[in-house]
């Protein structure tokens, strides 16, 4: 291969130029306006810095016994982190110095479908750091490896890259977080490559401030039998995009995406996920929960593609949307496209307010009507949460994810 | 203990109840039989104040206060217990999680100090016991995946849980076979007491084998036509509810 580095960013933004941003009128961006990212951060809305002071120990989760890869501003911070010594976890950035024949192949991961939108050339032109994970095979790492990126009100272009071994396992919570007072970007792509019989369960925390805009990509690639898990959850931002594409690739395929978001305010909120079972005998659940106060808005897009060869899909997805108020507002739209007559597939959407047999059963039982109220949005929201193996991980969301709703004192009792 | 005068009660701009009076003093039992669609539900239902029903007339007094008056929550706290018919399910909200609130939540009311954790541990494993549920249903969510003869179970232990001063039981025993019926029926004796009173709202005289009323009430297109003692309801179930009709009409 003769290409360099810089050629291929020089093509990623000769492409973002061609394509530009999103706009409204593509029927996947239909809801999330993101033409007007220049009004908040300016013309060259790409390439602005960060300032400010972070502090890394206020967006600690308490009791995670984890490996700690730490992401300031987009920049790795060495000192702070504690990397594995069984795993090879390297930053981007030391790559590009390093190692640039890599990089490449990191940056190159998807040529064959090259550049899904403007946004992710950008990521290609623009990713100075990052990470790249290369588990072994038969590892299983022994304990999570906690990816923080703190964010203080730049334009952050973030690449990682994971690659898991034959019949390895990795536990990544990948967790963005931030409280500057001013809008920033953050703009990351993740691609993880499962090999035979892999393992992984990934927390996708999106914690971001208010002022924030989020946009997200995660790429699956899944080889026979392995085994990929995504908790999405989605609390901070004022905008926050997130595309997720997840290809079972070969037979015996799993994967399970469960999303949850909990917004309030004016948050806007958009999760795309395409799972495409492209081999016999796979696997997919997904499922998505929101609870919407406030003037917020979520949608949901999920696509599951069961291509001609793939009998013996087992697929289902739901997606159950909770509104706390009348001015928020859900769009759902879940999508089944089927090329053979031997699968299993279902799919579903609700949205509603809270039951009301439910509400007259806890009032009977002594909660009063707002107890009552709180009690069951809780629960709709927690019952996603217990999907989480981690229960650090679970009872920080659950937290967060508690603070946000209004007037939920007294239920402490909940919490795990 | 409660005191019903003239109740009409209409749902969706129709009549189910036409003028009910009923008097039950503090530890009777009173057994409310009638066929499907008298209004026993109504009845039931109003008690514990949902939602849907409208009293067009008449009054509810119950231990000298206004029952219509109060919320649902309220009656709660004062000790009104309805046992449902349809008990709902609430995933993600844990049994133990919900009878803690709910007792606590009364104390509360009635000024005494809130249970902590483990007296209320000890109380809902006691109880538990009582009507035969198993531990690991304490744990689950509020009638999540439960059978339906667990839902009402689940049910009378709850009443049991919650102590209260005036039972109503909404055809607790339909579904439940002979054992869990037994259950149920110990669950219910256990509680009474002289400052305590129970309202069966039932079809079937079985449950009537195991828990002996007091008082017998026919309840027949929203009124009731007649009452008696424990031998009205044997004379029910062999002669059927007609023949009540025809007396009242003559």
């Amino acid at each position: 291969m003769s290409t360099t580095l810089q050629a291929i960013r020089d093509s990623a933004w000769q492409a973002f130029e061609a394509a530009g941003l999103p706009t409204t009128r593509d029927e996947d961006w239909k809801y999330s306006d993101l033409t007007r990212i220049s009004t908040l951060l300016g013309e060259q809305w790409w390439d602005v810095a960060a300032e400010g002071i972070v502090d890394a120990t206020s967006f600690i989760i308490p009791d995670l016994d984890a490996y700690k890869v730490l992401f300031v501003n987009g920049c790795f911070d060495a000192e702070a982190s504690e990397l594995p010594e069984t795993v090879n976890v390297t930053s981007l950035a030391t790559l590009i110095q390093d190692e640039p024949e890599k990089t490449i192949e990191l940056m190159q991961h998807q040529a064959d479908a090259p550049f899904a939108n403007g946004m992710t050339a950008l990521n290609a032109a623009k990713a100075t750091d990052g990470c790249c994970i290369c588990v072994p095979a038969n590892l299983k790492l022994d304990r999570p490896l906690h990816i923080l990126h703190i964010n203080s009100g730049g334009a952050v272009h973030l690449r990682t890259g994971i690659t898991i071994g034959e019949h390895a396992g990795l536990e990544i919570i990948e967790h963005f977080a931030g409280d500057a007072d001013v809008a920033g970007l953050t703009n990351s792509l993740t691609a993880i490559r499962l090999a035979a019989g892999a393992r992984c369960e990934h927390y996708r925390l999106q914690l971001e401030s208010g002022k924030q805009w989020h946009l997200g990509r995660v790429e699956v690639n899944q080889k026979a039998d392995s085994s990929y898990t995504m908790h999405a959850v989605e609390l901070g931002s004022a905008l926050s995009r997130v595309d997720v594409v997840d290809d079972l690739k070969e037979p015996g395929a799993e994967s399970e995406l469960n999303g949850l978001f909990v917004l309030s305010g004016r948050q806007h909120v958009d999760h795309h996920t395409r799972v495409a079972h492209e081999a016999p005998h796979c696997r997919s659940r997904e499922s998505y929960r929101t609870v919407l106060d406030g003037r917020s808005h979520a949608v949901f897009n999920g696509k599951v593609v069961v291509a001609k060869g793939a009998v013996k899909t087992d697929s289902a997805q739901s997606n159950a949307n909770l509104l706390l108020s009348n001015r928020a507002e859900i769009d759902t739209k879940p999508e089944l496209e089927i090329y053979n007559d031997d699968v299993k597939c279902a799919h579903g959407a609700t949205v509603g307010q809270l039951d009301k047999n439910q509400l007259f059963y806890l009032k009977s039982r002594g909660l009063s009507e707002e107890e009552a109220k709180q009690l069951l949005t809780f629960a709709f929201a927690d019952e996603l949460l217990a999907k989480m193996k981690s229960k650090p991980v679970r009872r920080y969301i659950e937290r967060a994810a508690f603070a946000k709703l209004p007037n939920l004192s007294g239920l402490e009792d909940m919490l795990t | 203990m409660i005191k019903i005068e003239n109740l009409h009660v209409s749902v969706g701009g129709k009549e189910i109840l036409k003028g009910i009076n009923l008097e039950i003093g503090a530890g009777e039992v009173h057994a409310i039989m009638g066929p499907n669609g008298s209004g026993k539900s109504t009845l039931s239902n109003v008690i514990a104040g949902r939602d849907g029903y409208e009293v067009t007339k008449g009054s509810i007094t119950y231990k000298g206060k206004d029952l219509l008056e109060m919320r649902p929550e309220e009656r709660a706290w004062e000790g009104v217990f309805l046992a449902f018919q349809y008990p709902v399910e609430i995933p993600g909200v844990n049994n133990t999680y919900l009878l803690k609130a709910g007792v606590n939540a009364r104390r509360k009311h009635q000024g005494e100090q809130e249970l902590d954790a483990m007296e209320f541990m000890q109380l809902v494993k006691e109880k538990a016991k009582l009507v035969e549920l198993d531990q690991s249903f304490l744990s689950r969510g509020v009638n999540e995946g439960f059978s339906g003869g667990e839902k009402k179970r689940n049910e009378i232990f709850q009443m049991a849980v919650l102590e209260p001063s005036l039972a109503l039981l909404d055809e607790t025993d339909s579904g439940l076979d002979i054992d869990a019926l037994r259950i149920v029926a110990k669950g219910v004796n256990t509680l009474r007491a002289p400052d305590r009173s129970v309202v069966m709202v039932t079809h079937y005289q079985r449950l009537l084998d195991y828990i002996k009323p007091d008082v017998v009430h026919v309840l027949v297109d929203g009124q009731i036509l007649k009452s008696g003692d424990a031998s009205l309801a044997l004379e029910l179930e062999e002669r059927g509810y007609d023949w009540v009709r025809e007396e009242a009409a003559a």
